[in-house]
């Protein structure tokens, strides 16, 4: 990482701390909605992103770890942070099962069962299955987060908890990307077959793609679940899938790039508050002009490079400092 | 970050902007309505009809001289947006705000308004919770879920049946609605010789009519929704089967006619909020002719014409304390608003903010196939 590079990401990093300071809680409230939607983002872009895998059923498992919140909270008195890793693994485990399956699907085959998931789980909650998740009106009361003995409660509360979360996640995902892990899911984006072919066991790699993903969503959801003190099957309706599926789109699937998707689809409505029924028209064509002039998103990821040991570069006889191989797309 | 304060800006100067068109400082009140997703229609009657009220009383001159200024945002009919719509609103300075469609939404909003010690009135949505839970400054202008079931015993004891079928399909409405009319009548000492739920989406339903006829009651209250009670009437005719049959409000929906068939609809009633076209107050039917002159059409439901109620009233509890502060507007409202020539029939609020009064009427099917408003 090149010094003009960790200026920038700590003067990004106090924009974002002095920010609230600002703003007035409507948008503070709409950076939280950013922040939201942009781990949810980034933990999709882990499946859809980096492994390629058309999945638009994301809401899915982002539900599953807001109502395992929710009935954790509301049943039996689980503090809601602690009930965070459990919604997080209840996310997996689903993910786990219905992932499976269908892991061997490919392309859009893969995409119309997925959203085939989000729309079941919508339905179940709507049925109110078990007697557990309280139908169409969903659950309400749900007590407010605290951390370290403070009642986290005000938009620029969360504001700080959701952008923390935020910056956690983009740690770990840029750590996971560049771990034998991330080629491997890379690799298996580029060419299937090959990936196969080179000893990569691409079934269980999607799979556990699905299921890293699903854990990050599932976390996400307690943080949602509390923010909202109520949550209701159309908070995680298919259209909330297409959004998450669109920011990584958009940006193109690289880390930045879905934080850039998700301060233009999640912020941008806000600004457009004032055409009121005419926003959605602005975002569609917005998606058009996407599509014709840059199909491959905003922030594409960059290829990647790696220095050569030293030994290497005297026998290839180049200069030390310049020189880089382009190993991109290696497992 | 440059966006931000861009818009900031803007908006200022958008305010200031409009502060300086109007004469006195204007009183501002906040609508929260679905004006996307798809409870859109709904949303966009609700300001159509608002627009349309704040516009007469601004040309009379508005509120003792002050003009109202409405602020409409849009909740997307989704409980996020709805949270961020609440913010908007409650930053942006009203002193009460009307709104929303679809308990769950509204929920959402709550709390937001209640720090802010803004003034809430709801206009549909029926969850019984949302008025329990001891907020200060939230009221509604539609009925409570439990509301009906009391109408509906109340019906069925004031048209004599002794024996009363009840049949559900297992959604929470349904076997709520099921459940509250069960108890009342159990009380009231009426038999009930049958409870039970039904499978909604099948298409043969004679195996639980078999099981119906067989506990012989004098009536049939099916509180499912109407694909479901389309299906029974129609094959409770083919049983040859003359028993009468009653729903609720889930009822009320002009296809329930098409499946059943006019013969087997004829003499089925239900219970639901009176239309727009069959609202009988003065104000309603000047208002509705306003709203057909200005907008060439009629508002689809009755919950739209409940936020021109709650507008009213809002208006009316400004206009009668002479201040516009939330917390004399919720006082007013809970105590001394009494019988208020409201669209749809008298306003009056308890201690928890519901409404007080029935606005539940009786439809029955006539042998056209129409449902007709009962006197």
């Amino acid at each position: 990482m090149t010094v003009s590079r960790t200026t920038s990401y700590a003067g990004i990093a106090v924009v974002v701390a002095v920010l609230p300071l600002l703003l007035d809680p409507y948008w503070t409230d709409v950076f939280v909605s950013i922040g939201l939607y942009s781990v949810l983002a980034l933990s999709l872009n882990i499946i859809l992103g980096q492994a390629g895998l058309f999945h638009m059923g994301h809401a899915a498992f982002y539900a599953v770890g807001a109502y395992v919140t929710a009935i954790a909270n509301t049943m039996w008195g689980v503090p809601v942070l602690w009930a965070m890793p459990f919604a997080g693994l209840a996310a997996a485990l689903f993910a786990m099962l219905v992932a499976r399956p269908i892991i061997h699907l490919r392309g859009d085959y893969l995409l119309i069962v997925t959203i085939g998931i989000v729309e079941i789980v919508r339905i179940a909650l709507i049925n109110n299955v078990f007697g557990l998740t309280g139908g169409a009106n969903g659950i309400f009361g749900i007590s407010r987060p605290t951390l370290f003995g403070f009642k986290i409660a005000k938009p620029v509360h969360f504001y700080y908890l959701v952008w923390a979360y935020v910056a956690c996640s983009v740690l770990l995902f840029r750590r996971l990307e560049n771990s034998r892990f991330g080629r491997a899911l890379n690799y298996i984006k580029e060419d299937d077959t090959a990936a196969e072919g080179s000893g990569v066991n691409t079934a269980s790699y999607k799979l556990w793609a699905f299921v890293l993903g699903a854990f990050w969503a599932g976390m996400t959801g307690t943080i949602y679940a509390a923010k909202m003190t109520i949550i209701s099957p159309e908070s995680f309706s298919f259209w909330e899938s297409v959004v998450l599926f669109a920011i990584v789109i958009l940006g193109g699937g690289s880390n930045r790039g879905v934080l850039l998707g998700a301060f233009l689809l999640i912020g941008l409505p806000e600004f457009f508050r004032e055409f009121a029924s005419a926003r959605m028209l602005a975002f569609g064509l917005a998606m058009v002009v996407m599509m014709i002039f840059r199909p491959q998103g905003m922030l594409p990821p960059m290829p990647r490079f790696y220095k050569l040991p030293e030994r290497i570069r005297c026998v290839t006889g180049k200069d030390g400092g310049a020189a880089a191989a382009q190993v991109g797309g290696e497992a | 970050m440059k966006h931000v304060i861009k818009a900031l800006t803007l908006a200022l100067a958008a305010s200031l902007l409009m502060a300086a068109t109007a004469f006195a400082a204007p009183v501002k009140i906040g609508l929260m309505c679905p004006l996307t997703g798809k409870w859109a229609s709904e949303g966009q009657d609700m300001r159509n009809i608002v627009t349309l009220l704040a516009d007469e009383l601004n040309k009379a001159g508005g509120i003792n001289g002050n003009k109202v200024e409405l602020v409409v945002e849009d909740d997307g009919g989704d409980p996020r947006t709805a949270a961020l719509a609440a913010q908007k609103l409650t930053t942006s300075g009203v002193i009460a705000a009307i709104g929303t469609y679809g308990s769950a939404v509204t929920e959402a909003s709550q709390s937001i308004y209640d720090e802010a010690g803004v003034v809430q009135i709801a206009t549909g949505s029926t969850a019984v919770r949302l008025t329990e839970k001891g907020l200060k400054r939230f009221l509604r202008t539609a009925p409570r879920d439990d509301e009906q079931g009391m109408v509906a015993a109340k019906l069925i004891k004031a048209k004599g049946y002794k024996a009363v079928a009840l049949l559900h399909d297992n959604s929470s409405y349904a076997k709520g609605l099921a459940d509250e009319t069960k108890a009342l009548l159990d009380k009231a000492g009426t038999k009930i010789v049958f409870y039970d739920a039904l499978t909604p989406g099948e298409r043969d339903y004679t195996a639980i009519l078999t099981k119906l006829k067989a506990a012989n009651p004098d009536i049939i209250f099916c509180t499912g929704y109407y694909p479901e009670v389309g299906m029974l009437l129609r094959q409770k005719m083919e049983m040859k089967w003359n028993v009468p049959m009653m729903g609720g409000d889930a009822a009320n929906h002009a296809d329930l006619v098409k499946i059943s068939g006019k013969e087997a609809a004829k003499g089925y009633f239900f219970l639901s909020p009176p239309g727009p076209q069959d609202l009988d107050a003065p104000a309603a039917k000047s208002m509705l002719t306003a709203y057909k002159a200005k907008y060439n059409g009629v508002p689809g439901s009755v919950w739209s014409v409940l936020a021109g109620d709650a507008f009213n009233v809002i208006v009316e509890a400004v206009k009668s304390t002479g201040k516009a502060d939330s917390a004399a507007i919720a006082d007013y409202l809970k105590t001394k608003l009494k019988n208020y020539p409201g669209f749809t029939g008298q306003i009056s609020f308890n201690e928890k903010g519901d409404r007080v009064g029935d606005l539940y009427r009786v439809y029955e099917v006539n042998a056209n196939g129409e449902f007709i408003l009962q006197p």
